[in-house]
């Protein structure tokens, strides 16, 4: 070490060096005691804003859209019974063959087994297909969710989710955790191993929407995330039967399967 | 703690890991200027820390990091895979420079540090701005564009990653520079 003391030094030089090392060793700690009270607060900061969390995910219980959050349960496929023709598969871009056709029906089971229908017909509605381990439907779900419990839920366009895609292996597993989790309040389909759901609409990547009108024919299709705008522009195009502007775009995608 | 939390915990660090770094550039120019200055102290003792205290932040990168993949289950993309690569070696590097306080050790974290910092750069304003190009940026399993966490409006992981490099580099700086002092005194 250079600064220790040596004898050419006078006493008076050896006072000073003394002090200048004692005060050098007190301003390391208090250095490493700022670091130490710096993370402290931060972390004290970030559970008293994190508070409101999610990270109970309740299931069955009323949420604030007016809904019902997805049941419980750990059912991560479900039994799905499609009648009808089966929608052509979506390409995106150019026109779509499906609009102006009839959608199959679809007769299924969500997260505690119990059933959920998609009938082909009868209010115009929206039907979304998500898979857990796509980005892109992590990042909607909340973002349709927060519309959802800011509007409520639409009374003149039924909504329905359908997981699919589901794989034990890839991340965000099961798909129940992950919905409850968000406080997603759309009634959910679990698609079966061979993703029957998927193939009677035509899915071809994530997320993916199909629009119906009332007599149960496609209005439109688009696949990829949603904003906000574009979300409320497809419940118009529901409600309307006829396509918005914003809608037939085809955002970021996850290929399915 | 639920992945908000922890999100808000680890954006926190890395806004004080960004003043930190700045601060230290605000002392490197000061001490220039008034080499004999009170300043000049703090900068010396600064540099007995620096190794230590660029461990640490390395070490909650690298553990944040893998918090986001493991526990959050949050896909790395490629881009985040390259930061990994510069973050993670210096998790274990700093440690072992840390504690044989290897000063000259500064150089070779500089250079997995300007790496990583030049990746995060790019990687942050992709989050950012993402490009309006209609389809993934990336792979379509793991987008890089995907904002996983957005803190605060502009905190997404690669910009923890971006003020953990620059804190890194800064005390990498310091410590460089404290070493010459040391060996010409």
């Amino acid at each position: 070490m250079s600064n220790r003391p040596t004898a050419k030094q006078s006493p008076s030089q050896r006072v000073q060096q003394a002090q200048r090392q004692s005060q050098g060793s007190n301003r390391v700690w208090w250095i490493l005691g700022a670091v130490l009270i710096v993370v402290a607060v931060a972390f004290v900061a970030a559970i008293a804003a994190g508070g409101g969390g999610n990270s109970d995910a309740e299931g069955g219980v009323a949420s604030p859209s007016g809904g019902t959050v997805v049941p419980n349960g750990d059912a991560s496929f479900g039994n799905v019974e499609a009648r009808g023709t089966a929608l052509a598969q979506f390409a995106g871009g150019g026109t779509d063959a499906a609009v102006g056709t009839p959608v199959p029906s679809l007769n299924g089971t969500t997260f505690d087994q119990s059933r959920v229908d998609i009938p082909a017909s009868g209010k115009p509605k929206i039907v979304m297909f998500v898979a857990h381990w796509c980005p892109h439907c992590q990042a909607e779900v909340p973002r349709i969710q927060e519309w959802l419990d800011a509007n409520g839920m639409p009374g003149d366009v039924d909504l329905y989710t359908v997981s699919s895609g589901t794989s034990e292996s890839q991340p965000n597993y099961p798909p129940g955790d992950w919905l409850r989790g968000e406080g997603w309040s759309v009634p959910t389909m679990l698609d079966d191993k061979e993703g029957r759901a998927a193939l009677a609409y035509g899915l071809s990547s994530y997320p993916y929407f199909v629009v119906v009108d009332a007599d149960g024919n496609v209005v439109t299709r688009t696949s990829g995330e949603l904003s906000t705008e574009a979300w409320e522009a497809l419940l118009e195009s529901a409600r309307s039967g006829q396509t918005g502007g914003t809608t037939g775009t085809t955002g970021a995608a996850s290929e399915a399967g | 703690m639920n992945v908000d939390a922890m999100s808000t915990f680890f954006a926190l660090l890395s806004l004080v890991a960004l003043a930190g770094a700045a601060a230290t550039g605000v002392l490197a120019v000061v001490r220039r200027r008034d080499p004999d200055g009170p300043l000049a102290g703090w900068w010396h003792d600064l540099g007995r820390v620096s190794l230590l205290l660029a461990w640490l932040v390395a070490l909650t990168a690298t553990l944040g990091s893998l918090y986001y993949s493991e526990s959050a289950n949050f896909v790395p993309c490629q881009l985040c895979w390259y930061q990994r690569i510069c973050m993670y070696p210096l998790a274990l590097l700093l440690g072992l420079a840390a504690w044989r306080r290897d000063r000259a050790f500064a150089v070779y974290g500089i250079a997995l540090a300007a790496v990583g910092a030049a990746l995060s750069i790019y990687h942050s304003w992709l989050q950012a701005f993402p490009p309006d190009s209609g389809s993934s940026f990336c792979t379509a399993d793991a987008p890089c564009t995907t904002r996983h966490v957005w803190e605060f409006g502009f905190v997404s992981i690669p910009f923890m990653a971006l003020s953990g490099f620059l804190f890194i580099l800064a005390m990498m700086g310091v410590a460089r520079s404290t070493v010459r002092h040391e060996e010409t005194t």
